[in-house]
């Protein structure tokens, strides 16, 4: 369990209403520190600038999908540790498994309750090493 | 000089020879052989009864003087008493319905009435010959001599029977000219024992004859039988041979009508994948024309892409080798028009009794169309999950942060509304959720992720996750009895769905205010676990299509109560996964039991 409590969080996520709901919740309901992106191709140079704890990825999206960015992610030194959980609607055990095989630190099925959202993230970042 | 093997072959024959006459010899029944002699003897006995009626006669007309009167009527009485219980014994014997099995007795009575026959003349010679004239002793001589020659033709079929007659013929008669005191009646009574062996010696050999040639005539009979039964039976399989040849024949007609008319294209291939024939079927799909198959017999590679050949030349080369049919072959055929066909292929090598492949029969389904229909319904199926869920996540959790008061107070009546509006982009969500479980469940691609685990407290788990619907259709939950310690295996994650759904269910169509109990009973081999509502009951005509799929009793509830109807459905095609059953009752006093069932684990 890392040391301090869960502050800064960065979402990648193609749909903007939902970047809205997600931003929302998390500052509003879980007092976070939160950074949107919409284009996953420009994702690595906003963490890289932005510095979160913890990185959220949409599973499908245009341009590049979920996994692929989290592999180019581990290529690059400054963002290779971060945590990531991967934000999906395809709920199916296989891809569970595929995701967790590649190391990711949690999944939360889409959709999600943006009332617990927060609690569901804090409870992932507690469970790591 | 021959060669060894001719030197070893050529006595054979002989062998068999004896072997084929042995076994006819064993083919003779003794018993019947016996039967078949005593028979012979007594078709005799009417001639001889006759006869010694005439010659008893003639005999005591000549032997006739008043002296020995008295003697020579004794002696007559004699003949017509033997000749009377022979006649008896020969009707008796005509009548008798046993002769083979009783021939052994039948050959003794002829014995004792031969014995008595014979013994009637010797009587004449010996008591007659001293007391009457020389002319009647030549006469009686004569008698004796031609009575005793008659003996061997009428007993011929067993020479004991003559050595006992003609004894007691003769052997009297010599003994008395033995002893009559004239010289040459002496001579004669040395010479009547001669005559007497030379005569028994004849009539065995006549015996033997007689004997072997009954023996050889049954056998006879009896090669004759199975020869005709061995007819018989020949005669049989013909006739069911001819049965079988018409029946083969009929599906041979029957298959090939089969083959011509099928939906599906067949081929016969050659064991060098050349084709030889194709059905209409085959024809249409491919393009090419039946009849100039079978003149050309073109590779089977004309339906293959030449870049899969090689493959092709391998996969052909096991087939050959391992003759193990191939089934569900999924191959993309060209056409002879070039366009592609997707054709599913079961491919038989048809084998000889010799082992050798004598041909390949290909079946193929033109699937292109169903694999269009599976990638539709795949695609669909994940418009469904992603590019519905995806607005709806915006709209419901929109609708949560309003409703939730993060955003601070919002009017009582837009409150309201915006209740509304999530209450129904959940119910929404829920249905294209349960619509995907059955999709999943039915195309078989749910896997269930089975674990031990124990069953009270995962329905104690359950009942605290669903206290929201609890709270929300004010009722209670609560469990009645003892929850039990028992170990199941089971899909966590989808026994809660099913603990969800009925605790829900009760929920939903219990009055406000009553309890919903959960019990657990212990059935042996199974755990049941009830939910029980005090609700409306189920009504009759609809306890059929409870586990059907958009079910509902009475739709209105839908709206009301929410809920898509297909709850109850995945409940039980999830519980038959995990090799439990679902079920119901109506309860005494009013209400449902919803029951499941699993199987106990067994511990290890």
């Amino acid at each position: 369990m890392p040391a301090h409590p869960l502050q800064r969080v960065c979402y990648v996520e193609d749909d903007e209403d939902i970047r809205k709901i997600v931003r929302m919740s998390l500052e509003r309901i879980g007092k976070l520190t939160v950074e949107v992106v919409g284009d996953p191709l420009l994702a690595i140079e906003a963490i890289k600038a932005f510095k979160p704890e913890l990185v959220m990825l949409d599973w499908m999206m245009p341009g590049m999908d979920g996994p692929t960015l989290y592999r180019k992610m581990r290529e690059v030194p400054e963002v290779c540790d971060l945590p990531v959980v991967f934000i999906t609607a395809k709920a199916s055990e296989k891809e569970l498994n595929e995701l967790r095989a590649l190391g990711a630190a949690g999944t939360i099925s889409k959709p999600f309750s943006p009332k617990d959202l927060p609690q569901q993230l804090r409870a992932i970042w507690e469970g790591l090493p | 000089m021959s060669s060894p093997s001719a030197a070893n072959e050529a006595p054979a024959p002989a062998p068999q020879d004896a072997a084929r006459a042995e076994d006819a010899r064993q083919r003779s029944d003794p018993q019947r052989v016996l039967a078949d002699r005593v028979e012979q003897l007594y078709s005799q006995m009417p001639l001889g009864i006759v006869f010694t009626l005439v010659i008893g006669a003639i005999a005591t007309y000549e032997l006739w003087d008043n002296r020995t009167r008295e003697l020579v009527l004794f002696w007559w009485g004699l003949v017509l008493l033997v000749t009377a219980a022979r006649t008896a014994l020969w009707l008796g014997y005509r009548k008798s319905e046993d002769r083979v099995g009783q021939a052994k007795q039948w050959l003794r009575w002829l014995g004792i009435s031969a014995l008595a026959n014979g013994a009637n003349w010797g009587f004449a010679g010996a008591v007659f010959f001293p007391s009457h004239t020389d002319e009647q002793q030549v006469f009686l001589a004569f008698l004796l001599a031609g009575i005793a020659s008659a003996g061997i033709p009428t007993y011929a079929a067993s020479w004991p029977m003559f050595a006992m007659y003609a004894a007691a013929v003769v052997l009297p008669f010599a003994y008395v000219l033995a002893n009559f005191g004239n010289p040459l009646f002496v001579e004669i009574a040395v010479l009547v024992p001669l005559f007497y062996l030379a005569n028994v010696g004849i009539a065995y050999r006549l015996n033997q004859v007689f004997h072997s040639g009954y023996r050889l005539r049954h056998a006879y009979g009896r090669l004759t039988e199975d020869y005709t039964t061995l007819n018989k039976r020949l005669e049989r399989q013909l006739v069911e041979l001819e049965e079988a040849k018409r029946q083969v024949e009929a599906s041979g007609r029957k298959l090939a009508l089969f083959t011509e008319r099928a939906p599906i294209a067949v081929l016969e291939l050659d064991s060098q994948g050349r084709i030889q024939r194709i059905n209409h079927a085959a024809e249409n799909l491919f393009g090419w024309p039946s009849n100039e198959v079978a003149e050309k017999n073109p590779s089977v590679k004309i339906l293959i892409r030449p870049e899969y050949h090689e493959e092709f030349d391998t996969q052909w080369r096991e087939l050959m080798a391992s003759r193990v049919p191939l089934a569900h072959l999924r191959v993309r055929n060209p056409r002879r028009d070039g366009l592609e066909v997707v054709c599913e292929w079961n491919v038989t090598p048809l084998v000889n009794p010799e082992g050798e492949v004598v041909g390949v029969i290909a079946q193929g389904q033109d699937i292109t169309r169903q694999m269009e229909a599976d990638q539709l319904k795949k695609e669909f199926t994940s418009t469904l999950s992603h590019e519905l869920r995806t607005p709806l996540t915006s709209i419901i959790g929109s609708l949560q942060l309003i409703n939730s008061g993060v955003l601070g107070d919002v009017e009582k009546d837009i409150a309201e509304l915006t209740g509304v509006a999530e209450r129904n982009g959940q119910r929404l969500l829920d249905l294209i959720n349960d619509i995907l479980d059955i999709e999943k469940i039915e195309s078989g691609k749910l896997a269930m992720v089975p674990e031990v685990l124990a069953l009270d407290e995962l329905v104690n788990e359950s009942l605290v996750l669903n206290r929201g619907f609890a709270e929300r259709f004010q009722v209670r939950f609560q469990v009645s009895g003892n929850l039990l310690p028992v170990k199941v295996s089971a899909d966590r994650k989808r026994l809660v769905q099913i603990m969800t759904n009925l605790l829900s269910n009760a929920a939903k169509f219990s009055p406000q205010g009553e309890a919903v109990e959960v019990e657990m009973e212990d059935l042996g081999e199974r755990v049941r676990v009830s939910v029980l509502d005090r609700g409306p009951g189920i009504p009759d005509s609809f306890r059929s299509r409870i586990f059907g799929r958009f079910a509902q009793a009475d739709s209105s509830a839908t709206r009301q109560k929410g809920g898509t109807g297909l709850g109850l459905a995945i409940c039980k095609r999830l519980i038959e996964l995990m090799d439990g059953r679902i079920g119901f009752n109506n309860r005494d006093q009013g209400g449902t039991a919803f029951f499941f069932e699993l199987p106990k684990h067994a511990a290890p």
